[in-house]
Order: structure tokens, then C-alpha cells, then sequence
């Protein structure tokens, strides 16, 4: 008995001080997989079940929506790539090597953390599809967190509202850059050390600055929901609501970003031109 | 009283309580969950105290740990002080009438859950009250019903 207590105490000790048990716990977590697949097994069997009995009304309507919205989406699209072209015109001539798009897959949630005090999930696509750890996940609103563990076919996502997530942000409409924490709760978040006289009002959208080189820059995070001034403190305290549904969502993009930020420096600095033709060939390989 | 037990079985039995304890739960209902992976602990280590020790607990708790990605370790050793306990009283408690094993298991996962979330907390998580007993008691509450069943199951196959 004692011999497990040190054993784990030992455990305990290497895991959270010094990380050194990385390979161990991605290992077990690959033997779970199986587990992982069970616990989701009945939402899907009754997804596949409900998917059985959908009558042709219903088929015919679905299936008119979705072609008139990719109607207007593809018509968004057109005009995404003219502006994209130019931009990335832009970019090559003010000698930039940013590219506007960042490569991404789609993933599916398997499973919520069983800890209520934890805003985890786990989805399935691991390292086999090249996940790694820090990568940026989104939903159709939004960001949604990081990935902090990967297996080898499921990966562990962080969610912005964690109370241990912080984001660095910058406001849309003037580019003030705070720092977004979560708060434990799925529905508020909350921007710090912003002063009093900032310029900062209700309703305005925060998106990702990429600041600190973890998070791309440019995705929607959070919406200012409430502003209270406290008079005698030097900060204002300021609430906002994910604009992703964190905890609804269930299929997530796993954003891979273009270039890692220090090859990109380098790269910057050794021949400056090579940044712009690629971002020239990508633009041709999507048309 | 039952002393023998079948390998399947048990195999078994811990793939469903790793299983239930990862299991999507409505959001309310989340904090209520019952320590599945402790109860069988209890359950296995009650019935087969001469098989089922202190190391192979430690070994569920840590897939458990895998599972909720808490430290590796923390439920390890929790579980391994579960199972240490119920051998230092499991011959009391085959005796004990059903209410009295019902206190016992909330006693023990109560003890198992306090020492998870205090080396929890220690290494920085956040401070939530004394909710985290609420699994402890849902345990107990499931505890007969578990019992009767795996009982059962183990007289037909074992």
C-alpha cells in the first residue's frame, strides 16, 4: 500500500511539475480509444436511427435550403477570391509573407470531459492526421479553444471558457488588444486590464490578434456583453459571449496555419521574395 | 456468500464503468455521476479481496486519470486507498445488512473523492465546495442495485 502511494505520489509529482510523462499518457490514451468510441456510441446510434425515419417532405425541404445557401455562398465565395487575390497582390507588394488562408479539417466531438469543473472535449482526429499540440479549434461562429493532448486517433481540446484558457484579443472596430480568460462558465468570458478610458463600448466583436504566435489571427472569439465601471478601480470590468457555441457544437475545424511563425521569420529575413510567390502558388492551386 | 468470481465478467464490467464515466450526460446531470470505475473497485475488491488488490485498483485509476486527464496518478492513488481500505474491513463487510454497506461506499468514495480533489486543488484547480461529494452519494444510492446485479451474473458464470 505504501509502495503505491509513493509510486503515485511520484507520478503525480512527474506529471504536473515536469511533464515528463507526455509518451505514457498518449500511449494509454491510444489503448482507450475503444472506450472513447462506446461512450459515443449511443448518441450515434440514435443519430443513425433518426436518420432512418426522415420523411421525403422533409428530405425535399433540407435539401432546397441548403442549395439556396450555397447559392449565396458560392456567391461569396466569387467575391472572396477577387478580394483575396488582391489582398495577397498587396501583401507581396508591401514585401509580406502572411497568407490570409489557413489549411483546415474537419473533426467530429467524441466525447465532453466527465470532470464538470473541466470545459474539455475530445475529438477524432489525432496524430495520424498530423494534429499536434497548440493547434486553434473553430465552429462555424467562432474559436472554440486548443488542442492540449493528442493520441494517436483522438486529440484533446481546451475550451475558451476554461477557467485556465486565456486568449490574446484585439477589438474589431479599433484594434485595442486585450487578453480574453475563461471563467468555468460556457457562456462569459472575461476581457482584463482594460482601463477605464478605453475605447471600448457593448456589441463590439473581439477576434484572435496572434499575438504570442498560438492562435492565428483574425478569428472571432467573443462579443462584448456587458461593461461595468467601478469608480477607484483602474480597471472597467467587461463581459462577453463566445460567439462559438461551446457547447453545442459537434463538428469542429482543426485550423493548421500556414507557416510557423519563426520559419516565417526566418524566411523573411533570408529572401524576402519567396513568401509572396507562395502565397501566389496557393492562390492559383484554389482557383 | 459468493467468493467466486469470473475473469470475463470483470473484464468486462470495468470497460462498462470506464465506458458510463465518459459517457455524454445532460449538463446538469454531470456533477451527479456515479463513480463508476470506484464502485467496481469496491464491488471486486469486496467480493475477491484474494485476486483483486491495492495494485490493479491503482492500475484502473490510472486509465481513469487518462480519461479525464487529470495528473496521472491522482486517481490512482485514490483508488489504490480505496482498495486498501476495503481489505482492512472487507470481512465486517460482507456481514454488514445493505443500508450499513451503503454508508460504507459513500464513507470510502467520499475519501476517494476528497483526496482527488485536494491534490486537485493543490496543483492549482479551482476551488468548487463540497459539490464533489455529490458523486459519492449517487454511488451509494446505486450501490445495491450494482451489487445485486454483478451477484447475480457472477453466480450464473462463475
Amino acid at each position: 500500500m505504501l509502495l503505491v502511494v509513493v509510486l503515485a505520489l511520484g507520478l503525480i509529482v512527474a506529471d504536473a511539475r515536469f511533464d515528463k510523462l507526455a509518451v505514457v499518457r498518449s500511449t494509454l490514451a491510444t489503448g482507450l480509444t475503444p472506450v472513447y468510441w462506446l461512450g459515443n456510441a449511443p448518441t450515434q446510434f440514435s443519430d443513425w436511427v433518426g436518420s432512418l425515419f426522415v420523411n421525403k417532405d422533409d428530405l425535399k425541404r433540407d435539401n432546397d435550403e441548403l442549395q439556396a445557401r450555397l447559392l449565396i455562398l458560392e456567391r461569396r465565395a466569387l467575391k472572396y477570391a477577387a478580394l483575396a487575390s488582391e489582398n495577397n497582390e498587396l501583401r507581396r507588394l508591401m514585401n509580406s509573407s502572411e497568407v490570409l488562408d489557413d489549411r483546415v479539417i474537419v473533426s467530429e466531438v467524441v466525447s465532453v470531459s466527465p470532470d464538470p469543473f473541466a470545459h474539455e472535449l475530445v475529438i477524432n482526429k489525432g496524430r495520424s492526421d498530423g494534429v499536434h499540440e497548440g493547434q486553434a479549434i473553430l465552429d462555424a461562429g467562432g474559436l472554440m479553444g486548443q488542442v492540449i493532448q493528442v493520441s494517436q486517433i483522438t486529440a484533446r481540446v481546451l475550451l475558451v471558457s476554461d477557467s485556465s484558457h486565456a486568449v490574446p484579443v484585439e477589438v474589431v472596430r479599433n484594434g485595442l488588444r486585450a487578453i480574453l480568460l475563461g471563467t468555468g462558465k460556457a457562456n462569459s468570458l472575461e476581457l482584463v486590464h482594460v482601463p477605464d478610458t478605453a475605447n471600448i463600448r457593448e456589441g463590439d466583436l473581439l477576434v484572435s490578434s496572434g499575438l504570442g504566435g498560438r492562435f492565428p489571427r483574425g478569428y472571432p472569439v467573443a462579443e462584448v456583453s456587458r461593461i461595468s465601471k467601478e469608480p477607484g478601480k483602474p480597471f472597467i470590468t467587461i463581459e462577453a459571449t463566445p460567439t462559438a457555441k461551446l457547447n453545442q457544437s459537434r463538428m469542429l475545424l482543426v485550423v493548421f496555419q500556414a507557416l510557423v511563425p519563426d520559419n516565417k521569420r526566418s524566411e523573411n529575413q533570408l529572401e524576402p521574395e519567396k513568401g509572396g510567390t507562395s502565397a501566389g502558388n496557393r492562390l492559383q492551386e484554389e482557383r | 456468500m459468493l467468493s467466486v468470481i469470473s475473469y470475463p465478467v470483470f473484464a468486462l464490467s470495468v470497460l462498462l464503468a470506464l465506458t458510463l464515466s465518459i459517457a455524454p450526460v445532460p449538463s446538469g446531470w454531470l456533477e451527479f455521476r456515479p463513480e463508476w470505475l470506484a464502485l467496481m473497485v469496491f464491488y471486486w475488491t469486496v467480493r475477491a479481496p484474494a485476486q483483486f488488490g491495492v495494485f490493479l485498483a491503482a492500475a484502473l485509476g490510472l486509465l481513469l486519470d487518462v480519461l479525464e486527464s487529470t495528473p496521472l496518478g491522482v486517481n490512482a492513488m485514490a483508488m489504490a486507498v480505496v482498495a486498501f481500505l476495503v481489505l482492512t474491513v472487507h470481512q465486517r463487510l460482507r456481514m454488514y445488512p445493505l443500508p450499513q454497506q451503503c454508508a460504507i461506499v459513500f464513507l470510502l468514495l467520499g475519501i476517494n473523492q476528497m483526496l482527488v480533489h485536494v491534490i486537485k486543488q493543490s496543483l492549482g484547480a479551482d476551488n468548487t465546495g463540497f459539490g464533489y461529494l455529490w458523486p459519492a452519494l449517487t454511488s451509494a444510492v446505486v450501490w445495491p442495485f450494482l451489487s445485486l446485479v454483478l451477484d447475480n451474473i457472477n453466480r450464473r458464470l462463475g
